[in-house]
């Protein structure tokens, strides 16, 4: 008796474990490393274990430089600067300094590496990782081979620094190792997030981030209030094109 | 109990000429009658070892001979032992192109002994040459196992190397090979049988140095050493054995520079923060001065791998203008060998060194102006103010104004077109803040007379826009994005 007890608690037992290791398509996954909050708590509850993933690599699908893309990390950044460097290889443009000092963070933490050469770019980018004394590293890139994709993710799934990725919206379509990639759309207020692959569901319908500390977001709610303040010439315009069997 | 490594160089007379690295091809060494050593390739031609200058070139006349230079291969043997002092500062030359270590107090530093003979074996092969290498408790029995060809060379307990020693011919022993006749003729063979001999009888035939050697091989007797002494400064010049055109081919000859370096490092105590490599050219038609290679370290450093990565990528981007035909290496500054960290546990963003090492890293592969950190300028002017320097020299920024500013800032103003008169980037652009003028700079003739708008597209993009008054007329720059 004691031997069928003991086989029937073994047989109960084992779904469990079981459960753990099967992921369906419709729940949100679970990553083993570490995570980062995002600082945004409506794009937190989209990210499995609720945070940008370390040690892995990040996709960010922009439209164009300079859409609140450095907003949206921001509070990522901000807690990692606090600890850590923070590594900007190829960056689209300058850097202005003023503004990451304005956001509250410290300059002295910032590194920019530019390379002449991609491949320069992806060298130093793989060593940054290998490295790690920085606590995240950003990286701007327009053309990737997949093979230089999946060194990257390697490289990174090696230590703990915060790796993000830049590439163009145009990138979405192509296949990509990153177990993390979001696609960013400037809007009025804020920025429209796709969320082109996760360990998770699928979500079709893009996620409405708003961003207090743009310069619009703090002075006007939407462009469209800034139509009525120019309105005075369109209305001239009218009245001089008005049939003469009118008047 | 104490633990040597003996190493023989049975290919020294030939690798002084040609390091193990270089191409294989037909090699003889002769001194002045004889053919002292021999590469595999003439070995497979037919030449031996003693054979006659003539008999070599008889039997393969494609043979290139060179002349036995035995100052150079003394010189190269007190490289391998500069190079060697990384691992003990107890380093000693013995008879037959060898040297004997003293290893008893490294075993621990360098993880036991297997892994200590492989190190001194990736060593000795990083300078060019083939070790055979033998390891026992007396030097004198580490020499004898390193210089029998058999592959058993190595040995902890006394018992054992007794064991081993009684096995192997006693003609490996310089000081018995005069009396080689005599002792064949009475059947002598191995070392059992030089030691069943009696003592008293084969001293006084055949003198004092076989008895001595029998007994500190067996470690019977003491044994004592004059110790390699480091120099005082450090420089080192190596010949290279062909011409090199690309710069990247010379890293296998600094390579081995820089291990004697290390060795040198070690043994002083020191770490090194500044280096210079020089590349010595082919004299033409005209002296070419030689190309220096210089490597400056944030950090002082002594790891020899740190040290070759950086050098490699200093020479990736170098162009030579002429081949080159000889390296030196100088220690330029040296300062003494920090302990390692304090600290119980590792930082977790890995320490300042990391960091530094990084910047190296970057710096020797990217150059100066491409590794940059923030150093503000209190001005005005964006573009002044958002001042930029190599990493490696910024010691502490100065404090940056908090300004509303775009993250990103265009290299140059980009002129916008005007359309209904508002400023037009891919769709008319509303403005949403400013403006902010700006007017500064009359003092260096770089005058700026600009008002700041915060604007938005239709895209809801933001951009910073300015306003340039010029005569009459009113242009618009975009000059930053918000990011």
């Amino acid at each position: 008796m004691p031997a069928l007890v003991s086989h029937l608690s073994a047989s109960n037992a084992t779904p469990s474990p079981l459960l753990h290791a099967v992921w369906r398509a419709n729940q949100m996954g679970s990553c083993r490393a570490a995570v980062t909050a995002t600082g945004h708590r409506v794009l937190d509850t989209e990210l499995p274990n609720g945070g940008w993933p370390g040690a892995s690599l990040i996709e960010l699908l922009l439209q164009q430089a300079g859409i609140g893309e450095m907003q949206l990390l921001r509070p990522t950044l901000d807690a990692v600067a606090k600890k850590c460097r923070i590594a900007l290889v190829q960056p689209p443009h300058r850097p202005q300094i003023a503004a990451w000092t304005a956001w509250g963070l410290p300059a002295e933490r910032l590194l920019w590496v530019q390379a002449a050469h991609g491949a320069d770019a992806l060298w130093s980018a793989e060593q940054i990782l290998r490295n790690g004394s920085c606590g995240a590293l950003l990286f701007w890139q327009t053309h990737v081979r997949g093979e230089s994709l999946r060194r990257l993710h390697l490289a990174a799934q090696g230590t703990e620094v915060l790796f993000w990725m830049m590439r163009p919206l145009a990138c979405a379509q192509d296949a990509s190792p990153a177990p993390l990639r979001l696609a960013l759309r400037p809007t009025a207020g804020g920025l429209h997030l796709d969320i082109v692959k996760r360990r998770g569901p699928r979500r079709d319908e893009p996620l409405f981030l708003p961003l207090d500390a743009l310069p619009a977001a703090s002075s006007t709610s939407s462009p469209a209030a800034h139509a009525h303040l120019d309105r005075r010439t369109p209305a001239a315009a009218t009245a001089r094109n008005l049939p003469p069997a009118l008047v | 109990m104490r633990t040597w490594i003996g190493v023989h160089l049975p290919q020294l007379p030939l690798e002084t000429f040609r390091p193990r690295w270089s191409e294989p091809g037909l090699h003889v060494v002769v001194n002045r009658l004889h053919a002292v050593a021999v590469s595999a390739q003439a070995a497979t031609a037919g030449v031996r070892i003693g054979m006659r200058r003539a008999g070599v070139q008889t039997l393969c006349p494609a043979a290139v001979l060179h002349e036995h230079d035995a100052a150079r291969e003394q010189e190269a043997l007190s490289e391998i032992a500069l190079a060697l002092l990384q691992y003990t500062p107890e380093v000693a030359f013995a008879e037959e192109a060898s040297l004997l270590l003293d290893l008893t107090a490294s075993l621990r530093a360098f993880g036991g002994r297997r892994a200590l003979c492989r190190r001194v074996r990736a060593s000795i092969e990083a300078l060019g040459f083939t070790p055979h290498i033998g390891m026992a408790p007396t030097a004198q029995g580490a020499w004898l196992l390193a210089r029998h060809p058999n592959r058993r060379r190595r040995v902890v307990r006394m018992e054992s190397l007794a064991r081993r020693l009684d096995a192997l011919p006693w003609l490996l022993l310089p000081a018995a090979q005069s009396c080689q006749e005599w002792l064949d003729g009475i059947g002598c063979i191995t070392f059992a049988d030089l030691r069943r001999l009696p003592r008293a009888g084969l001293q006084r035939r055949s003198g004092k140095g076989v008895l001595d050697a029998l007994d500190r091989a067996y470690g019977q007797a003491l044994e004592l050493f004059n110790w390699v002494q480091a120099p005082k400064t450090f420089s080192a010049r190596l010949e290279l054995p062909d011409r090199i055109e690309h710069a990247e081919a010379i890293l296998f000859a600094a390579r081995r520079l820089l291990l004697q370096m290390t060795g040198w490092l070690v043994a002083q105590q020191l770490a090194v923060t500044r280096f210079t490599l020089w590349l010595e050219h082919e004299r033409g038609r005209c002296a070419l001065a030689p190309t220096p290679v210089e490597i400056a370290l944030a950090d002082p450093a002594w790891r020899e791998e740190h040290l070759v990565r950086l050098l490699k990528e200093r020479l990736g981007r170098i162009a030579l203008s002429a081949p080159v035909i000889a390296v030196r290496l100088e220690a330029a500054r040296v300062s003494a060998m920090l302990p390692p960290t304090d600290s119980l546990f590792p930082d977790p963003g890995g320490t300042s060194a990391d960091y530094h090492r990084l910047l190296e890293l970057l710096t020797a592969r990217l150059g100066d102006q491409s590794v940059l950190a923030p150093a503000p300028r209190a001005d005005h002017r964006p573009e002044v103010c958002n001042g930029w320097m190599p990493a490696a020299r910024v010691t502490r920024p100065a404090p940056a104004p908090r300004l509303e500013r775009p993250f990103w800032m265009l290299e140059t103003p980009l002129p916008l077109t005007v359309r209904d008169h508002r400023p037009f980037y891919g769709s008319p652009l509303q403005m949403v803040k400013g403006p902010e003028r700006i007017e500064c700079g009359w003092w260096d003739g770089r005058l700026v007379v600009r008002d700041y708008f915060i604007a938005q597209g239709n895209s809801a993009a933001l951009y910073w826009i300015y306003r340039q008054r010029n005569n009459e007329e009113i242009d618009w720059f975009l000059h930053g994005l918000f990011a």
